[in-house]
């Protein structure tokens, strides 16, 4: 609805409506950046309605958005900042006031810098969100390059896209003719934004939609051709496609000839890579491998959208960059209907991450670096991989880190290796957790900062693609007044660097943001609706300056060495890695490891995303827990009728690396050698009378279940930590599992 | 007896992409805290055998059917189907809470809260909700549901519509 429709009802129905940003996509801050209305009665926050005004969502919004007051009313909100009083993992904690526990903070970090050095700090990364400048900031004026990325999201893709095609080839959904959404979920996670939209009008136009992904989710029953490849084989299906293109010569030789490295060298690799051989690691058909690598390559109008579904394997560079060289030799970078490099605007806010200050010397002291350290900082800055930073804890290699900040984000859950984080989190010196909601992590917390939500704050705003919007104050506070952004302001004040931290002020921070936009966030606030902007005119064909394009590491080289697409890449090659994208089996596979196949003869593997969560978020509203209130475990009606498991039943499911106990879901859209359930269970709901799960045996954990081992569960370049790995499912009788 | 009009919430399943919005929206809008109290459910419906196996979503809500099976069931004559605008209206202070309306309803739309009585969608006929229409319609991303006024043919095709997509 639009704003004075908006108004027009709140005044029916004596409420008040803000206009405002939402906030469910990720604790405590704007997400998508959905534009909604929101509507207040008696003070109360009581529901919300979709602002056409947005170009993000026009007018519509999903579940989660409609479960914030939810959100903001739960009994499980953090009141108070806490100190631990019990051993770590107790979860014993007494009440203190936040200056106290800045105080703590503060003090403690500046005493571990002088012991152990500014990088003895690290921040787990929270989703990234208008937070995640301030918190990059912060680490740099605090010394330290321990900005902890998952490893498993979104960087993955831009790394290898970056290196391989100087860009982010986006992909053209409104001109295309032929979409490939590849490990891609294109509706969960956003399902009012941009590419949910753009799916479906896809659909409408009758564009042709082939999903590449292990199961049947609701994209795959409305695309025309689904490739059921078992998780984390998806370099293997690419290298087969180029295999078939080059073999059947369906290529642009004048694009390759002009604008690509490496071609003849390629040529010669793939041979050892038919679509026979894919077959047996992939589970696609050698007929369905070169009737999608055929399709693709002859029509001329076709994209492909990768997602996040290859972010998770040890092959992931090489799914990547076998995909980014099938997209350059058939011709289809950069031409309408293809793969865009989308020129960014002008005029965008501020860069405030300081990444002028970084040095080498912060890069040689990461403790666990996200890619290696030749190719740091890259566009997020120096970055360590989430999961290593807590390993470090536990071996001292090359260091322990000794303090961790985890600002809405839940480690035991969210990365892979529950075990040893939960020994990691037990061992480590210092651990603040800062969140809206109680987090898996809390028990171990040495402080927890209870944070409001941005339906409770002023700040900050939403800059999208098209559209800037401020953030408004719905409600006053309930609990805390602070946010994330107050989190770190006051800190850096207390720690003596607030001169870096606009001496503690979040609107001169704002103002200092918008400056080049030419706006301040008085005047934003002024316009109810935000300020869109339209796109500048599409350009087609911009290989010169895009196959040029400067690198973020410290020596300015740009990406690509030779100006051309990297084919064979000579910057990975020099640095020790493969320059032609091969296979690599993960670390438990039915072709790699046979052995196992006995004792764990089905394929595991997670979603990422799902339709009424955020991550491992919001499993206690009751509206979004009751559209699935149990873990779930997807599974083919075959595999479950010779295990005598019939849908609902309590299965156990075990790895060679611990066990779940979740409920099957007789799913008819998943390979039979294959099982999966979402990632992010631990969490009950109160109001629901639903109790909270282990987080590790016997809980429905997924990420407890996976190889860490630093040898074969990572991609060498990108980290990329496995989510595949064999298991075993048996019926759970009487639904009791001692 | 047949109305001349016909209300409904259209639902389009090749524009749903089961984002469940619509079904929050509506708990949201309506107050409907209560564990199961639901007007509105998006289903997920599958279709074939693997490797074809295919799903669909279905939005499911009260259809105010042109003959409503849950009126001519219940005993105490709590549900009638208004003449003026045929919607199927439940009056509340009636309901005995016997549920013979869930086992008859083709949909099973009919939900009943901690009270035992029976709830359903009105089509937000008497609430506040502006041109945009039910939140349920306007929350939709792909415009699977729109408010209509239909003649009772029209209607009746459209129940066998969500019918065949619910069997």
């Amino acid at each position: 609805m639009n704003y004075q429709e908006a108004q027009e009802i709140a005044q029916k129905n004596g409420e008040q409506v803000v206009p405002t940003v939402c906030g469910m996509c990720g604790p405590g801050g704007p997400g998508g950046g959905c534009g909604i209305y929101a509507f207040v009665k008696a003070g109360r926050f009581i529901k919300v309605a979709g602002m056409d005004e947005s170009p993000v969502n026009r007018g519509s919004l999903c579940a989660k958005a409609h479960a914030a007051p939810q959100w903001v009313y739960s009994p499980d909100r953090l009141t108070h900042p806490l100190r631990r009083i019990g051993k770590k993992g107790e979860g014993k904690f007494e009440k203190i006031t936040w200056d106290q526990a800045i105080e703590q903070i503060a003090e403690t970090l500046i005493r571990q810098k002088k012991t152990y050095g500014a990088e003895s700090l690290a921040i787990l990364s929270p989703a990234r969100r208008s937070y995640s400048e301030y918190i990059q900031r912060f680490l740099v004026a605090h010394g330290s390059p321990n900005y902890g990325h998952s490893g498993i999201c979104a960087m993955q893709r831009a790394f290898t896209f970056c290196y391989t095609l100087g860009d982010y080839p986006r992909p053209d959904y409104q001109e295309s003719e032929l979409i490939i959404y590849w490990g891609r979920q294109p509706i969960y996670s956003g399902p009012v934004a941009r590419p949910a939209k753009s799916f479906l009008a896809a659909k409408q136009r009758g564009v042709k939609i082939v999903a590449i992904k292990p199961s049947v989710e609701p994209d795959v029953g409305m695309a025309d051709i689904w490739v059921p490849l078992r998780p984390g084989t998806d370099a293997a299906l690419a290298l087969a496609m180029l295999h078939v293109v080059i073999r059947e010569d369906l290529l642009d030789h004048k694009f390759i000839d002009e604008w690509c490295s490496g071609f003849k060298r390629l040529k010669a690799h793939i041979q050892q890579y038919p679509p026979e051989w894919a077959e047996t690691i992939t589970g696609v058909s050698t007929e369905q491998i070169e009737t999608v690598a055929r399709l693709y390559a002859t029509t001329q109008r076709a994209t492909i959208d990768l997602g996040n579904g290859v972010e998770h394997a040890p092959s992931a560079n090489d799914a990547i960059r076998a995909v980014s060289i099938l997209m350059a030799i058939t011709g289809h970078l950069d031409r309408p209907g293809g793969n865009l490099f989308v020129t960014p605007p002008k005029n965008g806010i501020k860069s405030i991450t300081l990444k002028e200050r970084i040095t080498q010397e912060m890069v040689d002291k990461l403790v666990g670096p996200e890619f290696p350290k030749q190719f740091q900082p890259f566009y997020e800055g120096t970055s360590s991989a989430y999961y290593r930073i807590l390993e470090s804890v536990l071996t001292k290699k090359p260091y322990a880190v000794r303090g961790i900040i985890a600002p809405g984000t839940q480690a035991i859950v969210s990365t892979r290796g529950s075990r040893n984080v939960a020994a990691a989190l037990e061992k480590l010196d210092f651990f603040v957790v800062a969140d809206v909601a109680r987090t898996a992590d809390m028990p171990y917390a040495d402080i927890v900062m209870p944070l409001a939500t941005s339906y409770e704050v002023d700040h900050s705003f939403q800059m999208v693609p098209g559209w800037l919007m401020a953030t408004n104050p719905v409600i006053s506070p309930i609990h805390s007044p602070k946010s994330i952004f107050d989190l770190f302001f006051d800190l850096s004040v207390a720690m003596g660097f607030g001169a870096d931290f606009w001496d503690g002020s979040i609107s001169k921070a704002m103002d200092d943001q918008l400056k080049p936009l030419g706006v301040t966030m008085d005047r934003l606030r002024q316009k109810n609706t935000g300020m869109t902007f339209s796109p500048g005119p599409r350009t087609y064909e911009k290989y010169q300056s895009v196959f040029n394009r400067v690198s973020p590491r410290l020596n300015g080289a740009p990406f690509l060495p030779h100006g051309k697409v990297a084919i064979f890449n000579t910057a990975f090659a020099e640095a020790g890695f493969n320059g032609l994208p091969q296979w690599c089996e993960p670390p438990e596979s039915i072709t790699g490891t046979p052995e196992l196949s006995t004792n764990y003869p089905l394929i595991l593997s997670d979603y990422h995303t799902s339709k009424n969560f955020s991550a491992a978020w919001q499993r206690n509203l009751p509206y979004l827990r009751e559209i699935q209130p149990h873990p779930m475990l997807h599974i083919h009606p075959d595999t479950a009728a010779v295990r005598n498991i019939e849908d609902g039943d309590w299965v156990k499911v075990k790895s060679p690396h611990g066990w779940i106990k979740i409920k099957a879901e007789i799913y008819p859209g998943i390979r039979p050698d294959t099982v999966m359930l979402l990632h992010g269970w631990w969490q009950g709901c109160k109001e629901l009378g639903m109790a909270d799960t282990p987080l590790l045996d016997g809980g429905a954990n997924v990420n407890l279940m996976y190889s860490v081992d630093g040898d074969k569960a990572y991609d060498p370049l990108i980290t990329a930590m496995t989510s595949q790995t064999l298991v075993q499912v048996t019926k759970i009788q009487n639904g009791a599992e001692k | 007896m047949r109305m001349n009009n016909e209300y409904v919430i259209w639902f389009n399943h090749e524009k749903c992409t089961q984002c469940h919005g619509c079904e929050v929206a509506c708990r949201s809008w309506r107050g409907l805290e209560g564990q199961g109290l639901l007007f509105r459910s998006v289903i997920n419906v599958w279709r074939g055998n693997y490797p074809d196996a295919k799903n669909h979503s279905v939005s499911v809500s009260c259809l105010h059917c042109v003959e409503p099976a849950c009126a001519a069931v219940c005993p105490v004559e709590a549900i009638i189907k208004r003449e003026n605008d045929g919607v199927v209206e439940v009056d509340e202070s009636l309901c005995i809470g016997c549920k013979a309306c869930l086992d008859a309803c083709p949909y099973g739309v009919p939900c009943f809260g901690s009270d035992d009585v029976m709830k359903k969608c009105d089509l937000c006929l008497d609430q506040a909700v502006g041109e945009s229409g039910p939140p349920c319609v306007a929350t939709c991303p792909g415009d699977a549901l729109t408010f209509r006024k239909l003649n009772p043919k029209e209607k009746e095709a459209h129940m066998s519509y969500i019918f065949g997509l619910l069997e």
